[in-house]
């Protein structure tokens, strides 16, 4: 595994995207700000199913709330001067707020799955962390068989990286 | 693109390294001074605050003003006022977000913290005006000893799960938008602030799978927030607007009291924003006066249509025509001491702000600053012409009753405010009260040809 630390996106950009004629595919991207825009068209367009999450949860939110007023008051009869058991604003209203609180907690549990954060607990790779990404500076992780290292470390440093170094882990 | 102009003329133009380095000066750099105030507010917020809310306690609620059948008092003001406040926090940075405003980016943070701040005094504020708070749980949907539901039909309840679910987003919203930031700060802090922050990034590095699904979120995120902003406050107003008292049942309250809302909420995001800048000179490079114009803009506008619904109010009420609206307005405009309070109110809220139209006032952060605390006042007074105010003058004049609060009352609103102002204080030097990556972002990523 090799990485390469880069003080300007565009330059890194060009550096995967020489690497990626090269036939290398396994690369990741570390930046403290999202660089999408740039990177996207070298790396290709992600896919994600957060939308899923978002949908589920959100559909789960509206059949909880409707279900929580209406079979409520269909258990615990109040009778309230002649008005319905069954009315329309509190099962609207009550399934509104349920829909985006199931939606949020399902999008944000969507978003700790999908990012990888809870794998990171449980892998050791994973754990690999730049600091210097964190600041003001961009790297590439390129995933290569060790015979191929040093050509992309080659290709890194040509592309202007400031500094490149190969990453071993268990 | 049309508006490149437009979105340069709003950059913070700022070095990476740098930010980081100076919002991370900000959380740890704590001069005396800043400990010597934020003692004193919490001092102010025991004593004022705590304390008159334990001697409520423990004599009941008969130490406050509330008597039938004004039962609903300053406490419940204070609850639709913090509501209030909450709101811009979110618009600033949902709507702002979604509509792909760049300036919302250096101060969508601290408006942000406010408004789970708020929304902490709100929840206070709901088991103070009720009294024995220890039975809160009552609120919640659970078979109780009878066997008997809550009654979902009330729009009390519709507010347990409005403010619930609104509060549990803003924390997830608050606590989300900061997991980058919280593992960029950790390189840099030592110490127990090293291993808080270690927890709290969860394992973020800053990968482009992170970002992507991060930038995915954030936009879901916003797009339900938006209208639960809307819904919260609407559904405040309903807990008045359902009922059948005069100057309550009016169909005008949802979007009045969200307009009202977002002015009161704006008016608080300037407040805090020129005390940070006050206190931390280094944010001045971050929140400048271009914020404040563009926040200005909104509180003109905001003012201008709370002014004209207010309007819309009181005509309604006189077109309603019949004894008891027009006992209750009355009783508002025309009798002493409502009606100076009501003229203070316009003057605060439609008067003043008209100013804004003048941009040498938007960019000033005194004049900024003073003309918020009016508009707070303002606020503040327009919740309670209505609350308090249209329970005096109820249907028949055998029920007419003057409400005076006491200084139970008083001094607990007043403490509000110090609690307010300690808990922000607080979490300034926990939490980056400025996005360190969102700073970064509006800036521009550094390009070798062509510069950001």
């Amino acid at each position: 595994m090799v990485f390469g630390l880069f003080k300007y996106v565009d330059t890194m950009a060009d550096a995967a995207s020489k690497l990626k004629t090269e036939g290398i595919d396994d690369i990741r991207v570390f930046s403290p700000v999202p660089v999408d825009h740039e990177m996207d068209p070298v790396l290709g367009e992600k896919k994600n199913p957060l939308r899923f999450f978002t949908f589920f949860g959100g559909l789960s939110g509206l059949f909880f709330g409707a279900l929580l007023v209406l079979t409520t008051a269909a258990l615990y009869v109040l009778p309230r001067g002649g008005k319905p058991i069954w009315a329309a604003p509190p099962v609207l209203l009550v399934s509104y707020e349920t829909t985006i609180l199931f939606g949020v907690l399902m999008t944000y549990f969507g978003f700790l799955v999908l990012s990888g954060l809870i794998k990171n607990f449980y892998s050791t790779e994973e754990k690999i962390c730049f600091p210097e990404t964190m600041d003001d500076s961009f790297g590439l992780l390129i995933n290569v068989r060790s015979d191929r290292e040093e050509a992309v470390m080659k290709i890194l440093k040509e592309f202007g990286a400031s500094e490149v170094r190969t990453i071993a882990w268990e | 693109m049309s508006n490149h102009g437009h979105d340069e003329e709003t950059k913070v133009r700022v070095d990476f390294k740098e930010v980081n380095r100076d919002i991370f000066s900000v959380m740890t750099d704590t001069g005396p001074r800043y400990y010597v105030v934020m003692a004193l507010f919490a001092m102010a917020a025991v004593g004022l605050f705590i304390l008159p809310w334990a001697y409520q306690i423990y004599n009941g609620q008969g130490v406050t003003g509330l008597n039938v059948p004004v039962v609903w008092g300053v406490y419940l003001v204070n609850f639709v006022f913090w509501v209030g406040v909450a709101h811009a926090g979110t618009l600033i940075s949902a709507m702002l977000f979604i509509t792909k405003t760049p300036w919302r980016r250096a101060i969508a943070r601290s408006a942000e913290s406010m408004t789970l701040l708020a929304l902490f005094l709100v929840t206070l504020f709901i088991f103070i005006h009720m009294g024995r708070p220890w039975n809160f749980y009552w609120t919640f949907p659970y078979p109780n000893q009878r066997q008997l539901w809550l009654n979902f039909q009330s729009p009390i309840m519709f507010d347990v799960f409005a403010i619930g679910t609104y509060f549990t987003s803003s924390v997830v919203f608050l606590y989300f938008g900061m997991i980058p930031d919280f593992a960029a700060l950790k390189h840099h802090a030592t110490g127990w602030r090293k291993q808080l922050y270690s927890v709290l990034s969860v394992g973020w590095r800053g990968s482009d799978k992170e970002w992507h699904v991060h930038g995915k979120a954030t936009m879901f995120f916003a797009s339900f927030i938006m209208p639960l902003v809307v819904s919260v406050h609407s559904i405040v107003s309903w807990d008045f607007a359902l009922s059948i008292v005069p100057g309550y049942t009016k169909t005008v309250f949802a979007p009045y009291f969200v307009t009202g809302a977002l002015l009161s909420g704006f008016a608080g995001v300037i407040t805090m924003l020129t005390l940070v800048r006050w206190a931390f000179p280094v944010t001045k490079k971050y929140i400048t006066l271009m914020h404040y114009d563009r926040v200005g803009v909104f509180i003109l506008v905001l003012s201008l249509t709370w002014s004209y619904l207010t309007g819309l109010e009181v005509f309604t009420g006189i077109y309603a025509n019949t004894t008891y609206e027009t006992e209750h307005l009355i009783y508002k405009l025309a009798v002493s001491p409502y009606i100076y309070l009501f003229s203070l109110m316009i003057f605060c809220n439609t008067v003043l702000p008209l100013i804004l139209i003048l941009k040498k006032v938007r960019k000033s952060t005194s004049a900024m600053f003073v003309m918020c605390l009016f508009i707070i006042v303002g606020m503040w007074l327009e919740r309670y012409l209505i609350i308090p105010n249209s329970l005096s003058r109820k249907f028949l004049p055998y029920m007419w009753h003057d409400y005076m609060p006491t200084w139970v009352e008083g001094a607990i609103t007043i403490g509000a405010f110090c609690a307010f102002v300690t808990m922000f204080m607080v979490m300034i030097k926990i939490a980056p009260i400025i996005s360190p990556f969102e700073v970064k972002e509006d800036s521009g990523v550094p390009m070798e040809k062509g510069g950001h």
